[in-house]
């Protein structure tokens, strides 16, 4: 097989995956709730406050098909899904379709900002570490991780709510969908996220400066400066790559706690709100839109490598690009593709 | 959207300085503001109001009992009658109206000139509509008959255009306090006619209120606008004419820290839910707090006298005056709340005082558990044929303060040899364990009516009843006096009657009052003037203009 087949090959294997992946996400959701007793719709009218007949509530449970066997509804909801009708909310009784798509694009702006918040503070944090003189500000430097890390993302929303929002009036809670409220939302959370990018970022830049392509380049006379950005900066960025990927799910997690704080209407809120009332056709939209986005995010993710390290592209065998793929799935841990990457390099 | 808030914004906006600082400056202009405080009603403005959450549904009949949604649908659509704080009704579409000796058939007059805002009239047909779906609901469209609605209802025919007739199968004196009630909103016709998906979105919900939606996003906000045209206030607000304000925003702030923070810089002028401790810093700043009780039952539990050890009427009295409620009102609230009387709340028209029957008094309450061969144990817990005097209590997930509150009648009934354990659920679960579970000692209770007719419903198993107290029918005073309420034809029968069930539910110690029930918590900017507070104590804007 020629490289160019191979990699189509890959990319076939690849985009099944995404499939399966998707079809057994909407499927599991369905099972794992449709086992907890109760239903949004039951659940309101068995209030006995309420005081409707049996028969009352058998004809609305009727109504939304949920008195059918678990079976049957799996069955209804998959035909459904596979046209891409997401069905109504058992809950607000609205289009799930219409939830979501309300809902995304507030979650998308805070994810996003997040992410380039993160990058962009790992990076300066890296960077400092390497070229502040030893002495004094690189120590502190190190400890920005830790520190950022160990404090919750509500407490930094709170802070930055106070003083920005309630003090200064630089943004208001009651437009949260401003550039300025995004921003400060997007930082709250950013902050704990640059913190675990910084410190790989961090043992990249140590690592290879150790190696024997740094200290060859250093005894030919080029300067720290030269060497971290000429040399350094992509291989220590690979491992970044893998931890970008998994921090992905993490910012749609911590939007949750996020956009409680800050008032925003997002993903996050909507899981929240169908968790507790147990809307099922809205959890397992969420729960396959979550898949498709880490699907996603890994393929580009590993695409992305060979672009940043040459060296990947030199050694890497496709056909055993699909084997580190699994791994970085969505329930994988993020190291070990990046061992899978690093043994190739090496 | 171009932010109606923002003027307010930019006139609050305070520069750079100590947290504590800028609040006490804050407050300070705050309070300066609200000297000028008899003014005259303002026209105009667009008030800010942050809500803890826009509840789940927009169908009006599929709301749960106490929602979020009644602050929307009070401004958007009007009732039959109104209810005020006192649970006084008084006319309002329904100019007026008459009932036949046997309360069983009533006659509304409908005024002629109100509209829904789509241009459709208010009238005898659209009354029919309404009371139809709310006695019924549409089963096979989605969509819930109203629960608190009689289940006596027969029919409503429309006799003229303003007159509608109203059929019962059985006395139901509670059917016009009923109409006042949050449920009971009227909306057009041609929204009845909507399939579920379409009823749940608020932009289709057409009502004849003096706001209408401009503007709405799930779960965020939603954006209600002036009705020009609107001319038909409820008589008790003797007001004419359209609201003063031009909008009013309900935004969702999940956050209790949030909302609180954003109405002390001027961001919002109403914080809706905020916790009781928060009250004092607040009203120190000059906010205006609102805790308007609504009617129903005060905040309490109820004991099923099947289950051990509450089977035994000395064990419940022991429980019921090993209580001390003036510890509760000091140590868990403020001065807003006040003390129970009986077991529904005082401003509902037919409570009477029973503050006796449930008097704190520990020395009675032992020789109640003595009488009843519980003696106390090594560890201090009674114990009466091996087995210890044990009690699990359900906080109540509804309201803020309900874990609080077990937490100190544990340690009370503890002092007397009870042993006291804690169970506390999310909302979801609660309902599955507890509001589900016909085998648990006790209840919490914490919910409004608007007729105390509502409670002649709720006490035995008659009648598709809750069956509060576990007792079915035995108890034949309990039947005798539920019957006489529910048949009751004139409301002084019905009063006596009333007072009769109090004294003998709170004597039998089958309902152990905790104390009056404040579930909705405002607290409010000094520049709002002009809010009112109905029945189910829920905030309206119809008549409220802002101070500048």
């Amino acid at each position: 097989m020629t490289r160019n087949q191979t990699y189509l090959w890959y990319g076939a294997r690849r985009l099944l995956q995404a499939g399966v992946v998707i079809v057994l996400a909407y499927a599991l959701t369905f099972v794992v709730i449709s086992v907890l007793p109760g239903d949004p719709v039951s659940n309101t009218l068995r209030n006995p406050q309420n005081g409707f007949s049996e028969e009352e509530i058998d004809r609305i449970v009727a109504y939304y098909g949920l008195d059918q066997p678990v079976l049957v509804q799996l069955w209804d909801a998959f035909a459904r899904f596979v046209v891409g009708d997401l069905g109504v909310s058992l809950r607000s009784n609205l289009p799930v379709s219409r939830l979501i798509g309300e809902a995304l694009p507030s979650t998308l702006a805070l994810a996003g900002t997040a992410l380039v918040i993160a990058v962009v503070l790992a990076f300066l944090v890296a960077y400092g570490t390497q070229r502040l003189p030893r002495r004094w500000g690189q120590g502190a430097l190190r400890a920005f991780p830790s520190l950022f890390l160990s404090v919750p993302n509500f407490v930094i929303g709170m802070l930055l709510l106070q003083y920005f929002a309630f003090q200064l009036g630089v943004f208001n809670v009651i437009d949260p969908e401003s550039g300025a409220a995004t921003f400060f939302a997007a930082l709250a959370l950013g902050i704990p996220v640059s913190a675990q990018l910084a410190e790989v970022l961090i043992a990249g830049f140590d690592h290879e400066s150790r190696q024997e392509y740094a200290t060859v380049a250093r005894s030919r006379g080029l300067t720290e400066t030269g060497l971290l950005t000429r040399h350094l900066l992509r291989p220590a960025s690979l491992p970044v790559v893998t931890v970008l990927a998994i921090t992905i799910g993490e910012l749609l997690g911590g939007a949750v706690i996020t956009e409680a704080v800050f008032g925003r209407a997002g993903i996050g809120s909507l899981v929240q709100r169908s968790v507790a009332t147990q809307d099922l056709p809205v959890l397992q939209a969420v729960v396959a839109l979550a898949a498709v986005v880490f699907v996603v995010v890994n393929l580009v993710a590993d695409l992305s490598y060979p672009l940043l390290d040459p060296r990947v592209k030199r050694t890497a065998r496709w056909s055993r690009a699909p084997r580190s793929a699994e791994r970085a799935g969505p329930a994988s841990p993020a190291d070990a593709s990046t061992v899978q990457r690093k043994e190739s390099i090496a | 959207m171009t932010h109606p808030f923002s003027r307010t914004l930019r006139r609050r906006f305070i520069a750079v300085s100590g947290g504590t600082a800028a609040i006490a400056l804050l407050a300070g202009c705050a309070g300066g503001s609200s000297g000028s405080d008899a003014s005259a009603p303002q026209e105009g403005g667009d008030l800010t109001f942050l809500i803890d959450s826009l509840g789940d549904t927009w169908v009006p009949n599929n709301g749960s009992i106490s929602s979020f949604q009644g602050h929307i649908f009070d401004h958007i659509t009007d009732k039959l009658v109104y209810v005020d704080e006192n649970g006084q009704a008084s006319p309002w579409i329904a100019e007026s109206w008459e009932q036949n000796d046997a309360a069983t058939e009533f006659t509304l007059d409908l005024r002629d000139d109100a509209t829904f805002s789509d241009g459709s009239p208010l009238d005898a047909e659209a009354v029919v509509a309404n009371l139809d779906a709310w006695a019924f609901g549409d089963p096979e469209n989605g969509i819930n008959p109203i629960g608190l609605f009689p289940k006596t209802y027969e029919q409503a025919e429309a006799v003229d255009e303003q007159t509608v007739r109203v059929e019962f199968s059985a006395p139901t004196l509670g059917f016009i306090p009923t109409l006042g009630y949050h449920g009971s909103i009227l909306v057009s016709p041609e929204t009845l006619e909507l399939p579920v998906e379409e009823q749940a979105d608020l932009d289709n919900i057409v009502g004849s209120g003096p706001f209408v939606v401009d503007s709405w996003k799930e779960a965020d906000n939603v954006v209600l606008t002036k009705r020009d045209d609107y001319d038909w206030n409820p008589e008790a607000f003797d007001r004419e004419g359209p609201a003063n304000l031009d909008s009013l925003t309900y935004k969702q702030v999940a956050e209790s820290a949030t909302r609180t923070g954003a109405v002390q810089s001027g961001q919002a002028h109403v914080a809706y839910n905020v916790t009781p401790k928060e009250l004092a810093g607040l009203e120190q700043q000059g906010f205006t707090i609102g805790l308007p009780q609504y009617l129903g039952f005060v905040e309490g539990l109820r004991l099923n006298a099947r289950i051990a050890p509450f089977d035994d009427v000395k064990v419940r009295q022991a429980f019921q005056h090993g209580i001390d409620r003036e510890d509760l009102l000091s140590t868990v609230y403020t001065d807003g709340w006040a003390a129970a009387e009986s077991f529904i709340q005082s401003n509902v028209p037919e409570a009477t005082d029973h503050s006796e029957a449930f008097a704190y008094d520990p020395e009675r309450a032992e020789q109640l558990l003595d009488e009843a061969g519980w003696t106390p144990g090594a560890d201090g817990v009674r114990e009466k044929d091996g087995k210890r005097l044990e009690v699990t209590l359900y906080s109540n997930p509804y309201i803020v303060t309900g874990a609080a509150v077990d937490e100190l009648i544990a340690q009370q009934l503890g002092r007397i040899g009870f042993d006291v354990s804690i169970e506390s659920y999310d909302v979801v679960t609660y309902g599955e364990r507890v509001i589900a579970n016909a085998d648990l000692s006790n209840y919490p209770v914490s919910r409004s009516f608007v007729d105390a007719g509502t409670v002649a419903s709720i006490l035995t198993d008659e009648n598709n009843g809750e069956d509060w107290f576990g007792v079915g029918t035995s108890d034949e005073t309990l039947t005798r006096l539920q019957d006489e309420i529910a048949q009751a034809t004139d409301a002084d029968t019905r009063a006596a009657a009333l007072d009769e069930l109090q004294a003998y539910v709170l004597e039998q110690a089958y309902f152990i009052p905790r104390t009056q029930m404040v579930q909705r918590i405002y607290a409010q900017s000094p520049d709002v003037d002009g809010v009112t507070y109905n029945a189910l104590a829920y905030a309206n804007y119809t008549g409220a203009w802002l101070n500048d």
